[in-house]
């Protein structure tokens, strides 16, 4: 490496760097021999901090992460890495599915051999896969050593300019203008200074020489961009601490009450709507086909105050919210949101409001109200009669030995065993299994079953259970049931405001940055000798139709294109 | 309301015949500089001038289509593919005038506009009936997301048309090494892809202007969770004459197309997507009929069609085109990270309940943005400035056009619009 830092001018600059720090004359010795080439202007040629001349361990991490270069290489790796995830379907997607061995079934039958090599590879888990997280933490690492890295050596840079650049600093910017001056000196550049400061320029002169800058400031955008960027990255990676992250799935039907797993809350579906456009609303190609308008869950949001853990007690429940909740619009109470996500049209009964018969008579003993869930006494009192609640089957089925069994806990073929005691009726009661769900099979069950009870001796076919006028001008009437069940997304992210807050700082660094440029312009007259030079980080256009400008106002005319100096540089 | 959509349309048209009107003029422009007895720079700014007089009036032409859509269908129009086609090439209009104000470069016309005409026939590919919202896409965050982000795609799109041309002006056709070989092809390998995409607008508007028709049935067999074989017809329409029959299928309707009267092929099994075998037809179709294109091209030019058009561009500075290029780019990265992420973003927090889901979609426009924060990156260095960078923007686009088109045609995701 080039060792002597010491400037003609008498200043004394670190290792590594390009440009006088003083004077601007170019101190590498390749931009030395090279006389026509255009200088390198990044940092205004300062070293940066990892350019040492004795690199220790930490100063070799740190330099592989300062480099711009390793830097795109991350940013391209991740790149490809990231449309890698987008060629089959990711297992995130698969909701229904837990189990690595239904995943792998899934690809294989899907996609074939290649599924399963993609399985295998655990691309269709690309995005939590370690090595992107690790590109991820990468590319964080890397912005924030290279930012450090240039920073400071930028602001020192940019604080403290001289204004009398070296003849060959000037002469060797991207935009260039030498001539000779028919005026006196002094007095030209005074004017000149004024020009430019009708463009908003700053301007310091000092015996003959100019400095004129503007929109400094927009040298920092891409700084402040990236420690947006970083805000957001470790937001991002916040996510994974567990009290700060929560995404579940609850599933209500219409009039249900949950718990909210893991919080203190209960949800209630009060109703489910579905709206669908209707055929005039349609376009021609959809007409007679149902396309959803609007749906949503009128939902309730309950607190428990009291018996929350006791497993014997009813909870105490405090109403604290209700919303309509949308696709577009979640319930959000202190931190915790409810979305919309999908429903499922499927009847579930939720009670039924039957009547007991004598079936000889037709007389009717009396109504009682029968919940289907979860029955919340075990007698009822009809009439004269008392009907004890024996057994109860949610999802009444029978098994190998045709013994009454329950496939589940859902209410999906409920079914009632009652005994039935009162006056006229023997002293062990009769038993009557009551089916509710007004279907065949249910029916056909409550016939078989009460038919064998009545062999068996206990029951004499005397009394009948069913609902009287289950519809009255075509609503169902005595039952309530639900038609659909609301699946909702409930999620807890208190890494939010900071991936926001993240997203706002770079949004206005890549504002600062691209849309106003910093330009300088330096100038100094030796003898009758002008020459001028420029620089900008971006839209050398811009600054050289402001050089024209001003030195046209100042009585040389040029066209802007005539100033540009790169004429060779490719 | 129906009064309005038909003024829509015509008004469409009307931006689109003049955008074909202005193009010709910007080529006059550029091209017709020694038919003249005036001077070239004379020649091409009065040309030049007419040609954006007129890109003016189509775009405005084009905003009306746009409003009076809006208030005919009740809802901003970017709500499917035809109605995003469209609004690209609005703001491929608008990006462009504020570049050529900025520049005042007659050859960018000439190639922004060709790339506006393309997109905008293009979008008259998809049915252009107005439908309704589907609750997800009611969101005014939404409406906000698209059209930034298409505006940020649209500057993105003007630099690569700079870029383009930049890299017509600067090949060497006087170099017969392996280097200047390679990007003699590359630059014609553009162009050709250019004119696949007119050759598969001009097969589709040819073939649906002869009313032809197609149609089959496939029939998909799933196994659902209980194991119960599930047997699931679907019917699949053609508009181009089916080389490729979809896998599985069986022939309903088939016009006789030059004596063929059934598919050439079958879709392999690979390809078992209900409209796997219909797009895979279609990019045969398009194919062919670019190739015909493009050798009827070449029998008129008698050279590469970059040689043809290299020596009108000698009098301007490559070092313009790539300014021109870099800064389209500049102006347009903000913008995009602020539409297709930001607002993407801050729309998905509050439709689907996370900000975030590696969507494809979404994916697409971070490898997009990924892409161009290289393309900035690189740039930092001077190695790769000049042509190297104009490469990159030109790539660059096509990854814009895979994230908008691609996506949805081979994968698709939440946010694929019905149709493609
Ligand atoms: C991988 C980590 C990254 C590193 C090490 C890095 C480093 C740098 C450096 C050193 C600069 C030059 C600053 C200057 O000269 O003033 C820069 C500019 C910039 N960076 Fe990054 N960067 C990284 C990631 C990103 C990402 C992911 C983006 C995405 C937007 C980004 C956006 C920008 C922008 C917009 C500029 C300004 C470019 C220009 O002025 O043309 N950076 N970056």
């Amino acid at each position: 490496m080039f060792q002597n830092t010491k400037c003609e001018c008498g200043h004394q600059n670190p290792i590594g760097t390009v440009l006088c720090e003083s004077c601007g004359k170019p101190l590498d010795e390749g931009l030395l021999k090279d006389e026509n080439a255009q200088l390198e202007m990044r940092y205004d040629g300062v070293a940066r901090r990892s350019q040492k001349a004795n690199p220790h361990v930490v100063d070799r991490i740190w330099n592989f992460f300062s480099s711009v270069k390793i830097a795109v290489y991350l940013i391209v790796i991740t790149l490809i890495g990231a449309s890698l995830g987008t060629i089959f379907q990711q297992e995130s997607t698969l909701i229904n599915m837990t189990e690595r061995s239904e995943f792998a079934a899934f690809y294989k039958e899907k996609y074939g051999t290649v599924g399963v090599i993609y399985h295998a590879l655990g691309l269709s888990r690309t995005y939590e896969s370690w090595w992107f997280i690790t590109l991820l933490v990468m590319i964080g690492t890397s912005l924030v050593v290279c930012s450090l890295d240039r920073v400071l050596p930028l602001y020192r840079a940019l604080s403290k300019q001289q204004i009398r650049k070296h003849l060959q600093f000037i002469t060797r910017q991207q935009v260039v203008y030498v001539g000779t001056l028919k005026d006196e000196p002094k007095e030209w550049v005074g004017r000149f200074g004024q020009e430019l400061k009708r463009k908003r320029y700053r301007v310091w002169q000092e015996n003959g020489a100019l400095l004129a800058e503007k929109n400094r400031f927009s040298r920092w955008g891409p700084y402040i961009n990236h420690i947006g960027l970083i805000i957001f990255l470790l937001a991002v990676l916040g996510r994974s601490i567990p009290s700060w992250h929560m995404d579940q799935y609850l599933s209500l039907y219409e009039g249900e009450t949950r718990q909210i797993p893991g919080t203190n809350y209960y949800l209630k579906s009060d109703k489910f709507t579905v709206d669908y456009y209707n055929d005039s609303e349609l376009a021609n190609n959809q007409k007679g086909t149902k396309v959803v308008k609007l749906y949503e869950t009128q939902a309730r949001l309950y607190e428990c105050t009291d018996a929350c853990d006791d497993p014997l007690a009813e909870p105490v429940l405090k109403e604290v919210m209700q919303h309509e909740i949308r696709v577009n619009s979640a319930l959000t109470y202190k931190g915790l949101s409810i979305y919309q996500n999908s429903y499922q049209e499927r009847v579930r009964l939720i009670s039924v409001h039957p009547t007991l018969l004598d079936v000889g008579t037709g007389e009717a003993f009396g109504t009682f109200d029968l919940l289907m869930d979860h029955p919340d006494r075990n007698q009822f009192q009809v009439g004269d009669y008392t009907l004890k609640l024996n057994d109860y089957y949610p999802d009444f089925s029978l098994d190998e030995q045709k013994r009454p069994m329950t496939k589940s806990r859902d209410p999906n073929n409920p079914a009632f065993v009652f005994r039935i005691f009162g006056p006229g009726v023997q002293s062990k009661g009769e038993i009557y299994i009551y089916f509710p769900l007004p279907n065949e099979k249910s029916k056909y069950y409550e016939q078989v079953l009460n038919e064998s009870f009545k062999i068996r001796g206990d029951n004499t076919g005397r009394f009948a259970v069913k609902v009287e006028n289950p519809i009255v001008d075509g609503k169902m009437n005595n039952i309530e049931y639900s038609e659909y069940t609301t699946y909702l997304n409930i999620r807890v992210d208190k890494a939010m405001p900071y991936i926001w807050v993240g997203a706002a700082i770079s949004m206005i660094g890549l504002i600062m940055g691209f849309y106003w440029q910093h330009r300088r312009i330096w100038l100094r007259v030796d003898g009758d000798k002008l020459s001028l030079g420029g620089h900008t980080n971006k839209n050398s256009f811009g600054l050289r139709a402001d050089v024209a400008w001003a030195l046209g106002r100042s009585g040389i005319e040029v066209s802007p294109k005539s100033l540009d100096n790169r004429r060779n540089s490719r | 309301m129906k009064w309005w959509l038909d003024f829509s349309s015509d008004a469409f048209m009307v931006a689109f015949y003049l955008y074909c009107a202005s193009f010709i003029t910007f080529a006059i422009a550029v091209g017709g500089k020694r038919w003249s007895n005036r001077k070239p720079e004379d020649h091409a700014n009065r040309w030049g001038k007419i040609g954006f007089g007129l890109a003016v009036v189509g775009w405005i032409a084009h905003l009306t289509f746009f409003f009076t859509r809006w208030y005919g269908g009740g809802h901003i129009p970017t709500s499917n593919m035809y109605e995003f086609m469209t609004f690209l090439g609005m703001a491929i209009m608008f990006a462009f005038i504020i570049v050529h104000l900025i520049y005042r470069n007659m050859l960018l016309g000439a190639f922004a506009l060709p790339l506006v005409v393309i997109i905008v026939a293009y979008a008259s590919v998809f049915p252009s009936e107005v439908q309704p919202l589907i609750p997800a896409l009611n969101n005014v965050w939404l409406k906000i997301h698209v059209t930034t982000a298409a505006t940020g795609e649209a500057f993105f799109a003007v630099g690569f048309a700079a870029a383009l041309v930049q890299l017509i002006r600067v090949v060497d056709f006087t170099r017969t090494d392996k280097a200047g070989r390679r990007s003699q092809f590359w630059t014609e390998f553009s162009l050709f892809v250019i004119i696949v995409l007119v050759g598969f607008i001009v097969a589709v508007f040819a073939f649906r202007g002869a009313g032809y028709e197609a149609s089959f049935t496939q029939e998909k067999v799933t196994i659902a969770d209980d194991g119960t074989a599930l047997s699931e017809v679907n019917k699949v329409e053609y508009s181009l004459p089916p080389l490729v029959a979809p896998y599985n299928s069986e022939t309903v309707v088939f016009k006789p197309f030059l004596g063929m009267s059934k598919p050439l092929v079958e879709a392999p099994s690979w390809l078992n997507g209900v409209n796997a075998g219909r797009k895979l037809n279609t990019i045969i179709w398009s194919v062919i009929a670019g190739v015909i294109l493009y050798g009827i091209l070449r029998l008129i030019a008698r050279k590469k069609l970059t040689a043809a058009i290299h020596p009108h561009l000698s009098d301007i500075d490559a070092d313009d085109l790539e300014e021109i290029s870099y800064r389209a780019i500049a102006i347009g990265f903000p913008i995009f990270t602020l539409g297709a992420l930001i607002f993407a973003m801050i729309w998905a927090q509050i439709a689907w309940s996370r900000f975030w889901g590696w969507d494809p979609k979404e994916v697409w426009a971070l490898i997009t943005w990924l892409f161009y924060s290289a393309y900035l990156h690189l740039r930092l260095s001077r190695g790769w400035q000049g042509t190297r960078s104009a490469w990159l923007a030109v790539i660059g686009f096509l990854v814009v056009m895979f994230t908008l088109v691609g996506v949805n045609l081979v994968i698709a995701g939440l946010h694929s619009y019905a149709g493609a």
